[in-house]
């Protein structure tokens, strides 16, 4: 479980003025829940995702994993970053292979592993290529592949398909949707696209505009496993949609006094 | 086929207008191209010269490999840490724009014109380049690649070493190859000032004597050892970095 606790996050402008990025931030992750917040570019939603990864240190407040506090980052907490940030200087391979290595995983295991998550992400065969050889939605595929590679219990991702074009995109959501299902790890995902929200999560938190505070959690309560084109015609889900759009819509503006 | 050939094509049509040139001006202290080169073998067979060759090499080897050895750490550290930065950034700011040969008089007052004196001008010719593109390379190095790494557990020197180092390698690279054409000129420059060994030594020793076919043939000598060590450089460098070489297809060799 992770708990977000009175956090607000005070950003020094270049220009040396305090910005106030989070204000006040409470919420609650239920261990193996997919959790989406949702939130008007600017918002403060990856600084959020940055303090729970313990890559950002909050100015007030406190996030803690299984009751204890976050001081920094650790393999329980896995990020998947929207620019991809592979290591350019290694193969597919080498990248997934790179957190099993470190964890002391020896050479042939590590590969082994390596080898069946590149083929589950739908990259068999191209083990061998580089970063730059491969398309947006492959780099994404092989960055979900190497943190998946280290198991951690919680995978925090960031738009990581904003960059993708629509088809892409698509089918990156629904191979996320089954490899939750599988191994139902608790997943933290940001993302300013309401449908996106909709289909892949137990729960979406939408935030405000800027200072982020959160407005509203709603709770996604659709079957699983989920499949788009059923959905689509499902008026549970397109009520979620319509809902969540239009508060989107006034997106806080009573708030911003 | 011609792109390969361009080079050796560039070097003939040079010595045929130096041959000409020399023909009609036809100076004593201007030897024709074809004199030059007959004088290369001259000198390769000589073994003192020979002696002197090595030497020059050795100091230019152990100047270059010190000064990278060196750079590179205090560079990514500097690129990295901004507390290493400010230490070192206003003692690099004084020495960069002075020219290395021009210290060369002091520290031959205090070290002598021997080895170590030579050695060192070579030395911080190598280093400052080199610290300067292994500062810009761990700079630009993207903040979300570092946190992955932190995330699989990578302490912050093993990121230094396994995440910045590789990543700003082409930068790194780049700064060394300027590296070994100043190891190569600050070399040659050290020799004419402490005129006591090495290949400088021999040019202008046959400089002072009017041996001016072997002026010129060292001439050809030292630059064509510039044009092999930087090619043969080069090679090695495409072959590190060829993950980071975007699919662009002018070698350009000179920097
Ligand atoms: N390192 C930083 N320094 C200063 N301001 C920052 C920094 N990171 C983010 N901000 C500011 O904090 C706010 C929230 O940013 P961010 O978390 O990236 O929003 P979102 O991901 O929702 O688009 C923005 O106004 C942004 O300009
Ligand atoms: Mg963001």
């Amino acid at each position: 479980m992770i708990e977000i606790d009175g956090v607000s996050q005070v950003f020094q402008t270049s220009a040396r003025q305090d910005h106030l990025a989070l204000s006040n931030i409470s919420l609650t992750i239920e261990d193996g829940a997919f959790v989406s917040i949702l939130g008007p570019s600017g918002c403060g939603k990856s600084t959020l995702l940055y303090i729970v990864g313990g890559f950002v240190r909050p100015t007030a407040g406190v996030a803690s994993m299984k009751g204890r506090a976050i001081t920094g980052p650790g393999p329980d907490r896995g990020p998947v970053f929207q620019e991809f940030a592979l290591f350019p200087w290694k193969s597919v391979l080498g990248n997934v292979m790179y957190g099993p290595r470190q964890q002391g995983i020896k050479r042939p295991d590590a590969e082994a592993q390596s080898r069946a998550l590149i083929e589950m992400v739908g990259l068999k065969g191209f083990e061998d290529f580089y970063p730059k050889e491969l398309s947006g939605g492959m780099k994404q595929r092989v960055a979900l592949a190497r943190t998946l590679a280290y198991h951690p219990e919680v995978l925090l991702m960031d738009e990581p398909f904003g960059a993708l074009d629509a088809h892409t995109r698509t089918r990156l959501q629904n191979d996320l949707l089954n490899i939750w299902e599988r191994d139902r790890k608790t997943v933290l995902f940001v993302t300013h696209s309401v449908e996106e929200a909709v289909f892949l999560s137990d729960k979406v938190v939408m935030m405000t505009r800027s200072p982020g505070r959160v407005r509203e959690i709603i709770d996604i309560d659709l079957p699983r496993p989920r499949h788009r084109t059923e959905l689509l015609l499902d008026p549970r889900y397109q009520k979620y949609i319509v809902e969540i759009e239009r508060m989107f819509d006034d997106s806080g503006d009573d708030e911003l006094r | 086929m011609l792109r390969r050939a361009a080079p050796l094509l560039v070097c003939l049509g040079l010595l045929v207008v130096w041959q000409l040139a020399s023909l009609v001006l036809k100076s004593d202290s201007f030897p024709t191209a074809l004199e030059a080169i007959r004088a290369i073998p001259v000198v390769l067979g000589d073994k003192d010269s020979l002696v002197n060759f090595a030497a020059s090499l050795r100091r230019m080897a152990i100047g270059f490999a010190v000064g990278v050895a060196i750079s590179i750490p205090l560079g990514l550290s500097m690129g990295r840490s901004r507390a290493v930065a400010s230490l070192f950034n206003p003692l690099l700011m004084v020495i960069y724009p002075v020219p290395k040969a021009a210290l060369m008089p002091i520290i031959m007052l205090w070290l002598g014109v021997g080895d170590i004196s030579k050695t060192l001008v070579i030395f911080l010719g190598v280093s400052l380049p080199v610290i300067y593109h292994s500062f810009e390379g761990a700079r630009a190095v993207e903040e979300k690649m570092l946190w992955s790494g932190a995330a699989m557990g990578l302490s912050s020197t093993q990121r230094l070493v396994r995440i910045v180092l590789p990543a700003a390698l082409p930068e790194i690279l780049t700064g060394c190859r300027t590296g070994l054409v100043l190891a190569l000129i600050t070399m040659i420059t050290s020799e004419m000032i402490a005129r006591q060994s090495g290949a400088g030594n021999i040019l202008f020793n046959a400089l002072d004597m009017g041996q001016y076919d072997t002026v010129f043939a060292m001439i050809i000598i030292v630059g064509a050892m510039g044009i092999v060590l930087d090619a043969l450089f080069e090679r090695l460098r495409a072959r590190l970095v060829r993950w980071s070489e975007p699919q662009f297809d002018i070698p350009l060799s000179f920097s």
